[in-house]
């Protein structure tokens, strides 16, 4: 093992990494899926592949980049194979948002809070995830192309269409009918 | 895109806590997982412990094609057996057949040639 690869193993402790990640991983998969079972189990399964993966991966930013992009695709994949029961959308059992991030805000209204929830959960799969990616992630647009392996116009013209919806659903609600 | 709107999906789409025991039971499912890839497949263990089992395992297969071998010859010996103790009965037969023939042939007396009449 040379010395690099050495200080690269020591910093990507499987369990600091699980620790560390497990709110992003679960969030991705929970907000795609909205399904605390089902994210979970994804989420299990992106960090059991980490395991696997862990000695191709060369710094935490890679394992987070990582951990993204294997999080939308098994997330997407775990949709398609049980379309039905993704369907089936409890909002009453999803956990409110975690506040344990410094950087949160707080949500000042609940419902519109909810009501955003439920439009982003009825966008089709593709553009779910970029809003997801942008907003709960904070990812910019050329991280998120990369994550999903689609063309950087595709994000922004998915983002631009995901702003349309939006606006249509909930424009009134915030007072911006108009935006 | 407003920027409210945009501070009203940030509020809305934060991080939520995975379920209690989550990093746990990811741990634990690793930690099963490299300890079955950790354990050589059953054959291979069984194997690879001593060289005795290896000579035993050869032992066996050459026993094994020994038998086939020696199963096959003594086959094809009662074939052979067989086929001639089925060419005797039938030379046997031949000459029984061929014997009962001049007897009867003796009993119903030399043939007569047959005179045509003259008018």
């Amino acid at each position: 093992m040379t010395s690099a690869a050495a200080v690269a193993a020591s910093e990507l402790r499987f369990e600091d990494l699980v620790r560390e990640h497990e709110r992003m991983v679960f969030s991705i998969a929970y907000r795609f899926l909205q399904n605390p079972a089902s994210a979970e189990e994804v989420a299990q399964d992106v960090f059991l592949e980490l395991f696997r993966a862990l000695s191709k991966l060369e710094s935490r930013a890679h394992v987070v980049f990582w951990l993204r992009r294997v999080a939308c695709h098994r997330s997407i994949d775990y949709a398609r194979r049980h379309k039905n029961a993704a369907a089936e959308v409890s909002w009453d059992e999803m956990p409110e948002p975690s506040h344990r991030d410094p950087h949160a805000h707080s949500a000042s209204d609940p419902m519109l809070a909810k009501r955003l929830r439920q439009v982003i959960a009825a966008l089709p799969e593709k553009m779910r995830l970029v809003v997801i990616l942008r907003y709960q992630e904070d990812a910019g647009l050329e991280e998120i192309a990369q994550t999903m392996r689609i063309p950087l116009n595709t994000v922004k013209s998915t983002l631009h269409r995901a702003h349309a919806i939006l606006r249509e659903k909930i424009g009134a609600a915030i007072g911006e009918a108009n935006v | 895109m407003s920027d409210r709107l945009e501070r009203e999906l940030k509020k809305a789409l934060q991080r939520v806590e995975p379920p209690a025991g989550f990093a746990e039971r990811v741990l634990a499912r690793a930690a099963r997982e490299e300890a079955k890839s950790a354990q050589p497949r059953a054959w291979f263990r069984w194997f690879g412990m001593s060289g005795l089992r290896w000579a035993v395992a050869c032992a066996l297969c050459l026993a094994l094609a020994g038998s086939a071998v020696l199963y096959r010859h003594q086959r094809q010996e009662k074939g052979e057996q067989a086929k001639e103790q089925v060419m005797l009965a039938l030379q046997i037969t031949s000459s029984k057949l061929r014997i009962a023939s001049e007897s009867v042939q003796q009993i119903s007396g030399p043939e007569q040639p047959v005179r045509s009449e003259e008018p």
